[in-house]
């Protein structure tokens, strides 16, 4: 076994185990933590995909901050519940992510990748495609032509091509912000 | 890549980059105006929205162009939509004002959530790229959760802020993973892009039908359709009044419009696979919208399932789009156009009730005919537009959408929608029953001490609030007449509206000449 395999499986059964635990667990504080060890093997998955900024992105972003701020809520709110409270919808609720999951699995499992990405470079070639730049997802031998597969070319998609959303984003995170205020605000 | 052609066409952007100063300015404001001046507010929006829409239709009148290497594209149909939410925002911030004033606190910050929502739907109408799209859907959805939330010291409101919340981010990762499925197949996320491959794919994968598939959800989510509208109820009535119209109304148009350039630009060329799937929930979601209603016992509850069911109508319109005929794009705007009107007409009604009274089941409006009988006929007149009777926006608006449905050979469909317009009509007769022919309760107006009256007209809003408990404000009034006008002309005169729809389809549609 190549030693990206192995690193792939450690990563694989190690996210599956704490995703399960972060379910299963009655504890929500230990929960949280197991919700940690998933951020960081998202985060190895990342790194093994050559998505480098993604990557610290995530352990920065996810496993740092959203993680802290979910314990702190944990610490601060007084009654924790010990689990979900048991509903009669809970049938429903077994069967419906059940089916999703296993369309989901069918699609992946049947879904030939390499062949889709052959006909999108064989698109790329052949018709006149609008978008020049994007953003991961590019096969090993097209990287380094294409600015965006490499951190600087992601900062200068984010400010040429990409500015406007980027631009909607900062006025999302004022609205969220402002929301936050006034909810909080007394009078 | 292009470098030089970034900040060529600026300019095309200026009612955007002005809508959010105007924003800010509002903030700003609020810091320096004392407690009692808020109104003000209300003011300074109105008049910048009044201003930007006088600039965009000078401005881009017959533009066609594209920003930002095809992101967004600044052409007809983003022109017809912007004014549209522009005016829309007009009507909401003047049916807002008495209301803010009397039942909510910090209002700058509101009537700046509802500019910046504004904002949000303009670029969701003029985006063509699914990421900015994205994004701007997002703003929009972000500022609906905070207002949702409005009155915080009201549960009902609560619960709906966190059902909302909840649901919205849900819904949103459904869409989030369904553009990643799209991208992770196809390597593109520009409309036109998406459309080429697409018509190249021959035998797509299966991932890319299930990204396709969930996007559909996602944005079903977004506009309540059937099965995905649970929500809908409990936040259109826990939400204070004129952001339920707003959801009604705004959220809709908003989700509509960036729907109709999806399916229009980028997924035409595969309508022969999801046409099905969306004429199936279009009449899931017009069947259930409007039997449930019929159980209904409160005014916003009845309207959340009506307004599902209008979703419906309009998915109809979504189902019958063709590359060769106006009819169905145009159909889904100009329904857009006239269920605004209507739906604000009876919206403003119920506003302008609550703020004498208070209350807001069905059984309350009894007797309303007698006291107040303008307010009473034009909420008639929204209802009876609603289920569709002639003369009013409703029919000729549903006779576009389910001629467009005939046309595409969705008899059946089409059909249905008839039969569920039927239905409509029952439940709005239950509520127009009430207003004409219950006597009243007989308690308004009494328990009143009659020192609370004030012979003076008030001031429009808080500051007079005994006053306004008798009779409505001359500003609701006002924006109630324009509502039943504008249902009338979309009703009986519709052409100049269809003239504007057929350059806005042209722009989408290139092919569809009409």
């Amino acid at each position: 076994m190549a030693f990206q395999e192995v690193i792939f499986w450690v990563l694989a059964v190690s996210s599956v185990a704490a995703a399960l635990g972060v379910v299963l667990l009655r504890d929500i504080f230990r929960a949280a933590l197991l919700l940690v060890v998933v951020f960081l093997a998202v985060a190895g998955f990342f790194v093994m995909m050559n998505a480098e900024f993604l990557a610290v992105v995530q352990v920065l972003i996810y496993a740092g901050a959203i993680a802290i701020l979910i314990i702190f809520a944990i610490m601060l709110t007084r009654e924790v519940q010990q689990g979900n409270l048991p509903n009669r919808l809970q049938p429903a609720a077994v069967l419906f992510p059940v089916l999703l999951l296993a369309a989901l699995v069918f699609v992946a499992v049947d879904t030939d990748w390499n062949l889709l990405q052959d006909q999108s470079r064989e698109l790329q070639d052949n018709v006149e495609v609008v978008q020049t730049h994007t953003i991961g997802g590019i096969p090993d031998e097209m990287r380094g032509d294409i600015p965006g597969s490499d951190r600087s070319g992601l900062g200068e998609l984010l400010i040429n091509d990409f500015v406007l959303p980027f631009e909607i984003a900062s006025m999302l995170l004022l609205a969220a912000i402002i929301g936050a205020l006034v909810l909080v605000r007394e009078r | 890549m292009p470098e030089t052609n970034l900040t060529s066409n600026l300019h095309l952007l200026l009612p955007e980059f002005l809508l959010a100063t105007l924003a800010f300015a509002v903030f700003a404001i609020d810091l320096l105006l004392p407690a009692n001046r808020k109104k003000l507010l209300a003011w300074v929006s109105v008049a910048g929205l009044i201003g930007l829409l006088a600039l965009a239709l000078a401005l881009l009148w017959g533009e066609n162009e594209e920003m930002y290497g095809g992101l967004i594209k600044v052409d007809s149909y983003a022109l017809f939509f912007k004014s549209f939410f522009i005016l829309l925002g007009i009507f909401i911030i003047l049916s807002s004002v008495d209301y803010v004033g009397k039942h909510l606190s910090h209002p700058g910050e509101y009537y700046g959530l509802i500019l910046f929502s504004v904002l949000a739907m303009n670029v969701m109408a003029a985006s063509r790229e699914i990421l900015t799209a994205y994004v701007a859907l997002e703003l929009m959805s972000f500022s609906f959760y905070i207002m949702v939330s409005y009155a915080r010291y009201n549960p009902r409101s609560n619960e709906a802020g966190i059902k909302y919340v909840l649901i919205g981010a849900f819904s949103s990762a459904i869409l989030l993973f369904g553009i990643s499925m799209l991208y992770s197949t196809i390597g593109v996320t520009h409309f036109a892009d998406i459309s080429a491959t697409l018509a190249n794919a021959g035998d797509a994968s299966p991932a890319l039908w299930v990204g396709l598939a969930l996007i559909l959800v996602g944005l079903g989510f977004k506009v309540a359709a059937v099965p995905f509208h649970m929500w809908a109820p409990d936040v259109y009535q826990g939400a204070p009044l004129p952001v339920t119209a707003y959801l009604a109304v705004g959220s809709k148009a908003a989700a509509f419009a960036l729907m109709l350039r999806l399916f229009a630009e980028a997924f035409m060329p595969s309508i022969d696979d999801w046409q099905i799937i969306v004429a199936i929930i279009a009449a899931i979601t017009m069947t259930v919208g409007n039997l449930v209603a019929i159980a209904q016992h409160n005014i916003k509850r009845l309207l959340a399932y009506s307004s599902i069911g209008q979703v419906g109508f309009l998915l109809v319109g979504i189902a019958a789009l063709s590359e060769t005929s106006p009819l169905a794009s145009n159909g889904v705007m100009l329904h857009i156009v006239g269920y605004s009107f209507t739906n604000l007409a009876v919206f403003v009604g119920i506003i302008a009730f609550f703020n004498m009274t208070g209350k807001e089941e069905i059984a309350d409006f009894s007797g309303l005919a007698d006291r107040h009988p303008f307010l009473a006929a034009a909420m008639a007149i929204g209802m009876f537009s609603l289920a569709g009777l002639p003369f009013f926006a409703g029919f000729t608006t549903k006779f576009y959408l389910f001629t467009a449905a005939a046309n595409e050979g969705l008899l059946w469909l089409a059909g249905l929608a008839i039969v569920n317009s039927l239905i409509s009509l029952y439940y709005y007769q239950v509520e127009i029953r009430h207003m004409y022919i219950q006597p009243a309760p007989d308690m308004e107006g009494k328990l009143e001490p009659a020192s609370a009256h004030n012979p003076h007209p008030p001031p429009v809003g808080g500051g007079a609030e005994d006053a306004s408990r008798h009779s409505p404000t001359p500003l609701i009034i006002g924006v109630l007449i324009l509502m039943v006008l504008g249902t009338f002309f979309v009703g009986v005169y519709p052409f100049p509206i269809v003239e504007a729809l057929d350059a806005a389809t042209s722009a989408i549609l290139p092919g569809a000449g009409s």
